[in-house]
């Protein structure tokens, strides 16, 4: 990975609550941004060609900007993701996770105690658990086939953010060219890290979707939530 | 754990140092013994790891920040309020909550580079992208804002293609297109989102053109933001590498 000086420049809470687009989801609101609970990013993926396994990362803080809440999985904080199969874009299913002790503990598939906002953790639909890591990775691999990590990794996210908020700027003379040309262009993520939670697990446990997408190819709809204990 | 039970009672039987019954291994003796690693735990008994420090998961969470496609509410939500708003919403209650907002969101970044080409903001508008999709349509599929997997197709956030034949397009829509799969560590969704909302029908419309050929650009570069992963991407689990 290309080494840059991370950002000298003394970004305040302050200012980056005035700014309109941050990233991803890194710092996107007011009400979340630099807590522990605030949302940086979501990939879901195949991990390999033909695989009949699914990859779910969410990640969680992040350090791109000084003074953000970073390094460590809050205890009070539940993260799901939920799946959607049938296309009403409400959860047919949850996955899990939840720190305690230097443990990330993982529930579900299974279906929420209840649709919506609010929800308890599923102790009856154990998934799995895996130490939180520190700087080297270490992973789980249940009896099912289900792969687990929870613990620091690099942020795999790239964006101009900087130039970004040049270009939105509405000031006549920022950046009226746009965007700066690949060599000028600078990945403000580059050398940033995040807190990642990873779940790898077949399909099969996931159920089967009759969702689809924009051209009609069939679909799991997904999204991650962070929730805060009440 | 009758199993192991039986395989134990079997053991002991063998054993000439015969042992009482009610000495033999279970799982709730509360003694470490038979396989376990741990008092009650281990071995042929639950893991340890899930029963030694018996986790307190008790009590009711409520939802505090939301994520489905990336950029979705930090690019279309235009002020703290809504972006606040869409981070305790609900996927099924998104279009009617946020699609007008988000659709005079994308109008009002065409109005902020239309003052900045010295043109009227009213004609400078959103034109329907590369799907074909107009301003309305655009703005209610990106506001149910979930992320789409397919299991059984290979993973791509959105691959804009390659213009094989110099033809200007980037992406000509032929029906076997493979998108909106699900999201790659390495899929560039910055470059994909600025297409879809600049880039017009050819996907190149805000592209930093020369028009004039004067050896200057002429139209903002609206389309990529120039820069690709830098991250460390491995091929095994968690896929991600190691903190800096």
């Amino acid at each position: 990975m290309k080494k840059t000086t991370k950002y000298a420049i003394g970004f305040s809470i302050l200012l980056m609550a005035t700014l309109v687009f941050i990233a991803a989801d890194h710092i996107d609101a007011p009400g979340s941004m630099a807590t522990t609970a605030d949302i940086a990013d979501y990939f879901a993926f195949e991990p390999t060609e033909d695989s009949d396994n699914t990859t779910f990362i969410v990640d969680l803080q992040s350090n791109v900007l000084p003074d953000l809440a970073y390094g460590t999985f809050d205890e009070d904080v539940l993260t799901e993701i939920n799946i959607d199969l049938d296309g009403d874009l409400i959860e047919d299913a949850v996955i899990q996770a939840i720190p305690r002790n230097d443990i990330m503990y993982f529930f579900g598939p299974a279906a929420p105690s209840q649709t919506g906002l609010s929800g308890t953790v599923l102790v009856n639909s154990p998934l799995g658990s895996v130490a939180i890591s520190g700087a080297t990775a270490v992973t789980e691999t249940t009896d099912s086939g289900v792969k687990l990590f929870a613990g620091p990794r690099q942020d795999p996210f790239f964006f101009d953010f900087f130039q970004f908020n040049a270009v939105i700027d509405p000031a006549i003379d920022s950046a009226p060219g746009g965007f700066l040309p690949p060599s000028e262009a600078t990945d403000t993520f580059d050398g940033a890290n995040t807190m990642t939670i990873a779940v790898e697990l077949p399909n099969s446990l996931l159920g089967t979707p009759t969702a689809t997408n924009a051209l009609g190819l069939t679909v799991y709809n997904t999204w991650i939530t962070t929730n805060r204990k009440q | 754990m009758a199993l192991a039970t039986i395989t134990l009672l079997e053991s002991c039987n063998n054993d000439d140092d015969v042992m009482a019954p009610e000495q033999m291994a279970t799982c709730d003796d509360n003694i470490m013994n038979g396989d376990e690693t741990g008092v009650d735990c281990g071995g042929s008994c639950n893991p340890c790891e899930t029963m030694g420090m018996n986790p307190d998961f008790t009590g009711t969470f409520v939802q505090v920040d939301f994520m489905g496609r990336p950029g979705i509410n930090t690019v279309l939500s235009a002020d703290g309020a809504t972006k606040d708003a869409h981070n305790v919403a609900l996927p099924s209650e998104m279009v009617a909550m946020f699609q007008t907002a988000f659709e005079a969101r994308l109008e009002q970044y065409h109005d902020v580079y239309a003052a900045k080409l010295g043109l009227d903001p009213a004609d400078v508008n959103y034109e329907n992208n590369i799907l074909g999709l107009d301003a309305v349509t655009v703005t209610t599929v990106l506001a149910a804002d979930v992320l789409q997997v397919a299991p059984d197709l290979p993973t791509t956030y959105f691959n804009p293609g390659t213009d094989f034949d110099n033809d200007g397009r980037i992406l000509v829509p032929d029906g076997d297109e493979v998108a909106l799969t699900g999201r790659m560590l390495s899929d560039d969704i910055i470059d994909v989102s600025l297409i879809l909302l600049f880039g017009g029908a050819e996907g190149d419309r805000f592209s930093g053109q020369d028009v004039d050929m004067d050896g200057t650009p002429d139209l903002p570069r609206l389309t990529s933001d120039g820069v690709g992963l830098t991250a460390d991407i491995l091929t095994d689990f968690p896929y991600i590498g190691d903190p800096e």
